[in-house]
């Protein structure tokens, strides 16, 4: 096989498992936290591509549209977690499952409804058009901007999490609810702050997306799988285990697409299955 | 005979003078899916959002076989039943290793998995066109190519569905289920192995999954690409919410209201689907506890009223 | 010859040790308590024995066979049965299928089956006869979530009892009662006294050293005496370890 190709492909891999690896963790911390199955982040990953692309049509300029498309995401976060999700706490996972569904149905419908149904693409910005050099191969610029991106966004997750005083606080809501609102912090904002987060995560992920595969309404969908095979394989609130897992599915993808391209996408799913014959608790063996 | 299955008979009898055949009859399809599911939801506390593997790969096969063999309907039937119960022993044994959110996050991917095979194998199933042509070939002199005969056909399917199940839920099988459901460690204490169980009830489940599938293509000729999707996965846990999945007929009443419900906003728009959603979103957050506490309420105020005009003569 | 013997049993949560080098025989047909403070192991020692947790080292012994890191699906089915400190019961369901289940789990060699539960009249009186035996037999057809605490810690004890164990392991089967239901608690467990071999964890004194054939004394996850009733009122170590401080005879 031609070693450029193979090389490209990996790095193509990585790419598109730092952006797993990132949906995984919004996903991990809203699920962790808020303990709830949010089958709406697949559509607020989509909602974050649309957004980008749209803000760049009035703006003119990627790098506000950037840094504006995820706050827009998280916004909308803050809002489902106070106006609909708050009132099920209590209610049982079948009922925040079918909200979260519900949810996820009128954002993807609602996608189609203002942006069309048919796909659409989005140029990168023109500092990232073009190649670059590596030697093996010509790789293209914007893809090496994700994957630095995505690590900064990773590393932030995790500085965040681990050294600030709020992240401790969301840990400590993982592993131990009850505790947190013995120490007298106000679980409700804990929560409302949660979804916020990961839904800016998401957000993000669809952003950065959009100028590499393109914006269709079902995008969301696909990925929302992949994001619980991420928490699936790397555990509930494991950054390393999402970064692992993430990394694992986007260059299992990627190999597989030289050699059988209708393959890819299933694979994804096949390496979870095939993992978990082996390790049924996961990577990590957590719960 | 109970008073549920008169009322269910009767329905069987009234449906089809009601509203057009192919509707009368996707209720009843529809309502077999629903029995399959609430073994899992209701009786074992398995939130599988993954159901639509099962139904749509058996509806493939069956699909397939009627298309290209021109088989005996039952011999699909029992075929679509198997398909249906083997796919869900291997989604199930993976997914019975983890429990709570995980586990429904498994179902989910697991049916993607099989939605993608679905989506790509394009000789076989058709891809996103769907698998077209299947035909209903006559069955014990029944033409079933008449809706009336095809939905006495599935009518019959679903009454002998019912007593199964029904006959699965009152054994000790629907005991231990539900004892698994309550307390997963004492029930382990006693003595019984609950993944060994909580699989059980993924293959019963499935089966009946497998035998709605079969049905379901037979019915529309095709086998839509949405068979086997994570949106239909969805649509039986909705229905089966709504109508209650703390009861055996709660699904049948589900049924009832889901098909009528995607029936009539189908027609209103054709993004329906964001209509679903927005139901999906008001049931939950006003209507929770599904239709039997509303028809609990009706039922008080049907008997007060009654009470009253009693009073007044 | 004992029924059930632990050798070595040790259990380690990280840096803590929870049950350290526990080595105990229990004779058949006595009754056997253990005693000990909060936090002494006790029900960690209990979770081993039914296969909740595996040991981090040594045997564990019934009947002569070793069943350490046995599964309690399968320990139950050797006839070892447990009550719960915490009630453990199955809220939903009626008190008669709270204890049906485990009669059934029992008498399973006749497969799953396919008549109606309610179709099996020799299991169903021998779920009502635990009942009986505990003094539900009234309240078979309430939920159990419906029952009071002490009806449902008596309930805790009939779905052990429904096992027709070998062996019975009880731990705190008065824990929260009032004095008036532990009085009740304590004769019933009285009254299984001779035929089931139990084992009983126990903080109340006054229990313990008036029905109780043989005691072991457990503190810090190790076992520090082991005697007749009498024999350890006397111990030394058990007195300044135990009676002393946390609770007066």
């Amino acid at each position: 096989m031609n070693p450029s190709l193979l090389f490209s492909q990996i790095l193509n891999g990585i790419v598109t498992g730092m952006l797993y690896a990132l949906m995984g963790i919004g996903l991990s911390i809203i699920t962790g936290i808020l303990n709830i199955p949010n089958f709406a982040h697949g559509a607020l990953f989509a909602l974050g591509a649309y957004l980008i692309y749209t803000v760049i049509q009035a703006l003119g300029n990627f790098w506000l549209a950037l840094a504006v498309a995820p706050l827009g995401v998280a916004l909308l976060g803050l809002l489902i977690e106070y106006a609909g999700i708050r009132p099920l706490y209590r209610a049982g996972h079948d009922y925040q499952l079918l909200l979260t569904f519900g949810l996820s149905l009128i954002i993807t419908e609602g996608i189609i409804v203002v942006w069309g149904p048919i796909g659409m693409s989005q140029l990168p910005p023109a500092l990232l058009r073009g190649g670059v050099d590596l030697g093996i191969t010509i790789y293209p610029k914007y893809r090496l901007f994700v994957m630095a991106m995505a690590g900064l966004l990773v590393l932030g997750a995790w500085l965040f999490l681990e050294k600030t005083r709020y992240g401790a606080i969301m840990r400590a809501g993982i592993e131990d609810k009850e505790m947190v609102s013995l120490l007298g912090i106000d679980i409700h904002r804990l929560f409302t702050a949660a979804f916020g987060l990961g839904a800016y995560l998401a957000g993000i992920s669809g952003a950065l997306t959009a100028p590499i595969r393109g914006l269709n309404p079902l995008m969301g969908v696909d990925m929302l799988g992949i994001a619980f095979v991420v928490v699936a394989l790397g555990g509930l609130g494991n950054l390393p285990g999402a970064i692992v897992a993430g990394l694992m599915i986007g260059v299992a993808q990627s190999l597989v697409a030289l050699v059988w391209p209708e393959a890819s996408v299933a694979v994804i799913f096949a390496v979870m299955a095939a993992v978990l014959l082996v390790r049924p608790q996961g990577l990590f063996g957590i719960r | 005979m109970s008073r549920a299955w008169i009322a269910i008979l009767a329905a069987v009898v009234l449906l089809p003078m009601l509203v057009r055949h192919a509707i009368a009859t996707e209720i009843w399809i529809f309502a077999i899916f629903g029995l399959g599911l609430n073994l899992l939801l209701g009786y074992t506390g398995l939130l599988s959002f993954g159901q639509a593997t099962f139904f749509g790969s058996a509806a493939y096969v069956g699909g397939y076989l009627l298309k290209h063999g021109g088989v005996n309907v039952l011999l699909v039937l029992a075929l679509g039943i198997v398909v249906g119960a083997v796919s869900a022993a291997a989604v199930g044994y993976l997914c019975v290793q983890r429990s709570g959110l995980y586990f429904i996050m498994l179902t989910f991917a697991l049916n993607q998995m099989f939605y993608f095979t679905a989506y790509q194998w394009t000789s076989v199933t058709g891809g996103e066109d769907g698998m077209p042509g299947i035909p209903r070939p006559a069955f014990l002199g029944l033409r079933l190519s008449e809706p009336l005969a095809y939905y006495v056909f599935v009518a019959a399917c679903f009454v002998i569905a019912l007593g199964i199940m029904k006959r699965v839920v009152e054994s000790p099988l629907g005991k231990i289920l539900q004892a698994i459901r309550e307390n997963e460690v004492r029930a382990q204490a006693i003595g019984y192995d609950a993944r060994r169980f909580k699989l059980l009830a993924f293959v019963i489940g499935g089966a009946f999954s497998g035998l709605a599938g079969v049905l379901y293509a037979m019915l529309f000729g095709i086998v839509p690409l949405e068979a086997i999707g994570f949106v239909f996965s969805g649509n039986v846990v909705f229905g089966t919410l709504i109508g209650g999945s703390g009861s055996l007929y709660g699904p049948v009443i589900g049924a009832f209201v889901f098909i009528w419900l995607s029936e009539s906003v189908s027609v209103i728009w054709q993004r329906w689907p964001l209509l679903l959603g927005v139901a999906f979103v008001i049931v939950v957050l006003f209507f929770r506890g599904g239709l039997v506490e509303a028809w609990d309420r009706l039922a008080t105020w049907w008997s007060v009223r009654r009470l009253r005009g009693v009073a007044e003569t | 010859m004992a029924l059930l013997r632990t050798e070595d049993v040790t259990k380690t949560f990280g840096a803590l040790t929870a049950v350290n080098r526990v080595t105990l025989a229990v004779e058949e047909g006595t009754l056997h308590s253990i005693i000990g403070p909060n936090g002494a192991g006790k029900t960690t020692l209990f979770n081993l024995l039914t296969g909740q947790a595996p040991p981090t080292s040594g045997r564990i012994l019934f009947d002569g066979r070793d069943i350490t890191g046995t599964p309690p699906q399968r320990i139950a089915h050797l006839g070892i049965a447990r009550s719960f400190q915490r009630t453990n019961v199955f809220p939903a369901l009626s008190v008669l299928d709270n204890v049906w289940v485990a009669v059934f789990a029992r008498s399973r060699r006749r497969g799953l089956g396919w008549r109606p539960a309610d179709r099996y009249p020799d299991l169903t009186e021998r779920a009502l006869a635990a009942l009986g035996e505990v003094g539900l037999g009234d309240n078979a057809r309430r939920a159990a979530r419906e029952l009071s605490h002490g009806e449902q810690r008596q309930l805790e004890l009939a779905i052990a009892l429904a096992a027709a164990p070998r062996l019975l392991l009880l731990d705190e089967p008065a824990a929260g009662l009032s004095p008036d239901e532990t009085r009740k608690m304590v004769a019933l467990v009285r009254g299984l006294k001779g035929r089931y071999t139990i084992v009983l964890i126990e903080h109340k004194m006054d229990i313990i050293m008036t029905i109780s054939d043989r005691v072991s004394v457990m503190h810090f996850g190790s076992l520090i005496a082991e005697g007749t009733p009498a024999e350890i009122q006397r111990h030394a170590e058990v007195r300044r370890a135990y009676l002393g401080g946390i609770v007066a005879p």
